[in-house]
């Protein structure tokens, strides 16, 4: 490697990773602006915090928010973990269609699944709000946990779960005492990565909400539109440590667990 | 018989799965096939006028826009997005991890957030007109906002992650003794790079640009908030058709046509793909 | 005469169109240390599983003390395996992983249950271990625990796939020793499954020829090293030379056989067909002796090379035009130089006539 096509590939980085982060960087920097322009900066302040936790609607928004993306984060963990178990059992070819239905909610782009889910459940009457919201949610983050635990399972030694048959174990049972144990680091994660995605749907919730369960991002996305205040700078850095903590913890939990079994 | 009883536990997700994608996709092929009374209300009675409605050159327009600028995205975030790739497989493995964290960073950013920041950036009085201005390089403010290619930078910029994660597997993949060899062969680093590195990572980048591509058509928030509904790409009319307009059974014929795009698309990939002995699907 | 503890009749296993198993039929008594030998890709560990229930067999029917295992899935059996690969349990400490099977078959209370594991771990020396996970024990020391595991629920039969496969070879003999010891002292009855030789014949009470899906030969360590039943098992075990002879006159034991310029008296393999014109002349090369004096029964030949080997001498002789290779692990009765013309003796056990029929068949 010579040191020139070396110090250029630094340069590329560099200015790519700026372009990535100065839009994000800049949404903080000006929720703190006592300036309700970001044409200058008019000095440090939390006002704009101080606001929006008096704002009734983003407290109420955000609560449906929380409530729908713990209840869509459970629902796919189950349901993916449970998905991802079977899937090694089944035939071969029974496998290959599940691995290929999994991937649909993720081909079909967002807003043809918000519509077509919006006519389906209208057709059912079902009410639109927590249930629509949590259904449709699941919906697609089903597919990453399916994912991420499937990853985990294609990584356990097949002759284990040998070994625990032949020591007596039955089916169940070696899902229980072995192949959960082993797969539970990833279902946390992959629960974590649902619930970030879950907090930060627009599209699917614009159809899904019900008159009186705007979830967060869909407030957002109106305040956004009607224009830019530092208050929605406030409430997307606020958004943003929370889903940070989130990530963090769970890599916490993560690299634990790695260090407990080194496998 | 045995392989049924071996299979009888995937019953309930086939059934999840169909219920929650199966039958409403069916119930929005259905309805594209429906027409409305006056006041927006579904009657059931069989027509073509959706589809019909569709070719008008308006609303082709709209389809030829939302092409457009889904591939415009994967070509920008391709000739960005594939020497970020590149260049990282050359890093040593420590700066190399901390780099794909700060490539994936991006995905647990709300989106919202990422299309507002530029906002931030490129409005009348944003950061970027202001740091203009207080320079003397510019009088007038820019205006950069509410354009085709603010939509489009956007765009790029939400979807860029997925295009260098795929071409990053792909490059990473590669044999390196191939390139060795070539090297070895006398070949120059660019000559190595045309003749081997970037035809054995192809299917990567086919694959980078299906990722971009899909989502890039429906992410109607993004030309929403950055192009300002100037130019009406897919995305914005379903939702609007289905929020405002409440004209559901166009929206699901143009869904349906949205849907049929996405498959052409897949069915190319899978070709690319396919050739190379490799594929997603 | 008492009943074999497990009885093989006639299996037959299939993967796709290829038959791993062919008509398989074998009584294991209790108590005895067999092992299962033959090249890899044999059969001898699918017939390990099949006993272990961890595969079906297609025909053919399995039964312990009497009763068809054949349908039993491998949770119900009384068998235990111990893995090639240790299968440990990654996520469990070395008690727990010892104390799996009585747990999940609910067979003692805790406190039997921890006095029991101590047992089987001072049993395998693993005392004091019990709160190690499996990543932090070395290769034999996860193998002490696999068999712990195993043997903690007192099975009928422990079957032994490859345990000492992937240690290294000073350990390997080690263990040798002590599995084989362990075995005595337990009474259980061992399966082993191995392709080393030495293996087989330093542990077993009885050793199981297995090639191509086909039991070759059973019998004791002794017997299979001196009568191989024929030409693959001669080939296979010990160092031989092995040389193509016509055959003079046949008799009951022994038969009248020509080599070159030579006419011998030769013992012939249990199966009498080693009749023909033509046969096979199989020699140990370490129960070879080099003489320097003319002797009954013997070779004469020119002394090739001479090679020192650690405690072995290595010589290779000239006879006939064909060479024979002497092993010897002291010096011979005269000094010989490459060049010098010597005699070839051996011991009696060491020689035998085997039929031609696949000689070809084994590229010699």
């Amino acid at each position: 490697m010579n040191a020139r096509a070396g110090r250029f590939r630094t340069f590329y980085l560099s200015l790519f990773f700026v372009a990535l982060y100065v839009p994000v960087l800049s949404v903080i920097l000006y929720s703190f602006n006592e300036s309700s322009s970001t044409a200058h900066w008019a000095g440090f302040t939390l006002n704009w915090y101080r606001q929006l936790f008096n704002d009734r609607v983003i407290a109420e928004a955000f609560k449906i928010s929380i409530q729908v993306a713990v209840l869509t984060s459970v629902l796919s963990a189950i349901i993916g973990t449970a998905t991802a178990i079977i899937a090694m059992y089944v035939t071969k070819k029974m496998k290959k269609a599940i691995n290929g239905i999994m991937l649909l909610p993720l081909l079909v782009p967002e807003v043809a699944l918000g519509i077509s889910l919006l006519i389906f459940f209208s057709a059912l009457k079902l009410p639109f709000g927590h249930l629509t919201l949590v259904l449709s949610h699941s919906l697609f983050c089903v597919p990453y946990v399916y994912i991420m635990v499937q990853l985990r399972l294609n990584d356990i030694d097949f002759s284990i779960l040998e070994a625990a048959k032949d020591l007596g174990a039955a089916r169940w049972q070696i899902i229980r005492t072995i192949i959960l144990p082993l797969v539970a680091p990833s279902i946390l994660t992959a629960s974590l990565l649902a619930l970030a995605i879950s907090l930060d749907d627009v599209i699917i919730s614009t159809y899904m909400s019900g008159a009186a369960s705007t979830t967060l991002p869909v407030h957002v996305f109106s305040m956004m539109r009607v224009g830019v205040t530092p208050k929605v700078n406030a409430l997307c850095t606020l958004i943003l440590v929370g889903t940070f903590f989130i990530v963090g913890l769970g890599q916490l939990i993560n690299k634990k667990a790695n260090k407990k079994e080194a496998f | 018989m045995k392989k049924l009883k071996q299979n009888a536990p995937a019953i309930p997700i086939l059934i999840w799965i169909s219920l929650l994608v199966g039958m409403p996709l069916m119930f929005v092929v259905v309805l594209s096939f429906l027409s409305r009374d006056s006041l927006g209300n579904i009657v059931f009675r069989f027509t073509l006028e959706n589809y019909k409605r569709i070719f008008d050159p308006v609303y082709l327009r709209v389809f030829l826009n939302s092409f457009i600028l889904a591939v415009l995205t994967g070509l920008i975030t391709l000739l960005i997005g594939y020497p970020v790739a590149y260049f990282t497989t050359k890093l040593q493995p420590k700066k190399r991890s901390f780099v794909i964290m700060l490539i994936i960073l991006p995905f647990w950013i709300s989106s919202l957030l990422r299309t507002y920041g530029w906002i931030i950036l490129l409005g009348k009085t944003g950061l970027i007109n202001s740091l203009l201005m207080q320079l003397n390089i510019v009088k007038e403010p820019l205006n950069m906002m509410y354009r085709f290619g603010t939509t489009l930078v956007g765009m790029a910029y939400m979807l860029i992650p997925f295009m260098i994660i795929a071409v990053y597997n792909s490059v990473d993949k590669l044999d390196k003794s191939l390139v060795e060899a070539s090297y070895d062969l006398g070949a120059s680093r660019w000559k190595t790079f045309l003749n081997i590195t970037l035809p054995l990572t192809i299917p990567g980048i086919a694959g980078g640009f299906t990722l971009v591509f899909i989502p890039s058509l429906g992410m109607f928030f993004v030309s929403d908030l950055l192009g300002g509904g100037r130019t009406i790409f897919l995305g914005n009319l379903i939702n609007t058709l289905v929020t405002r307009g409440r004209n559901r059974p166009l929206a699901a014929a143009f869904s349906v046509g949205m849907i049929v795009l996405v498959l052409l698309v897949l069915f190319i990939y899978n070709r690319v793909a396919k050739d190379k002995g490799e594929g997603l699907f | 005469m008492q009943e074999p503890l497990l009885k093989l009749i006639n299996i037959n296993k299939y993967y796709g169109d290829s038959h791993i198993l062919k008509d398989i039929s074998l009584d294991i008594n209790d108590g005895e240390f067999l092992t299962l030998l033959g090249p890899s890709g044999c059969g001898k560990t699918t017939l390990l599983r099949c006993i272990a229930g961890l595969v079906s067999i297609e025909s053919g029917d399995i039964l312990l003390r009497g009763e068809s295992i054949k349908d039993l899935p491998a949770n119900k059996r009384n068998v235990n395996t111990v893995f090639q690969n240790y299968a440990l349990f990654p996520h469990l400490n070395v008690y727990d992983n010892v104390a799996y099977g009585p747990r999940i078959r609910k067979s003692m209370n805790e406190t039997k249950l921890k006095r029991r594991v101590a047992e089987v771990l001072e049993m395998v020396q693993m005392s004091g271990y019990e709160e190690r996970r499996p990543h932090q024990l070395s290769g034999g020391q996860m193998q002490r625990v696999a068999i712990a595991r195993a043997l903690i629920n007192e099975p009928d039969i422990l079957l032994l796939d490859e345990p000492l496969g992937a240690l290294d070879l000073k350990l390997r003999k080690y263990m040798q020793t002590e599995l084989a010891q362990l075995q005595k002292q337990t009474g259980t009855t061992f399966v082993y499954v191995t392709h080393d030789q030495e293996e087989a014949l330093n542990m077993s009470d009885r050793i199981v020829v297995i090639h191509e899906g086909r039991i070759l030969q059973s019998g004791s360590p002794r017997e299979v090293y001196n009568n191989p039943r024929n030409l693959f098992i001669a080939n296979f075990i010990g160092d031989r030379n092995i040389i193509k002879v016509k055959v003079l006159e046949k008799g009951d034991e022994y038969s009248r056989i020509r080599l070159g310029n030579h006419e011998l008296y030769i013992r012939c393999s249990g199966n009498a067909e080693c009749a023909g014109d033509m046969a096979v002349l199989a020699i140990h090369m370490d129960k070879m002796r080099i003489s320097c004096n003319e002797m009954p029964n013997s070779l004469t030949g020119e002394v090739l090379s001479i090679h020192y080997a650690g405690s072995q001498i290595r010589t290779e002789v000239s006879v006939d035009g064909k060479k024979i290779t002497v092993i010897e692990y002291r010096n011979s009765d005269c000094d010989y130089e490459a060049g010098d013309h010597v005699t070839i003796t051996w011991e009696d056990s060491g020689a035998i006539l085997l039929p031609m029929e696949d000689f070809e068949e084994n590229g010699i």
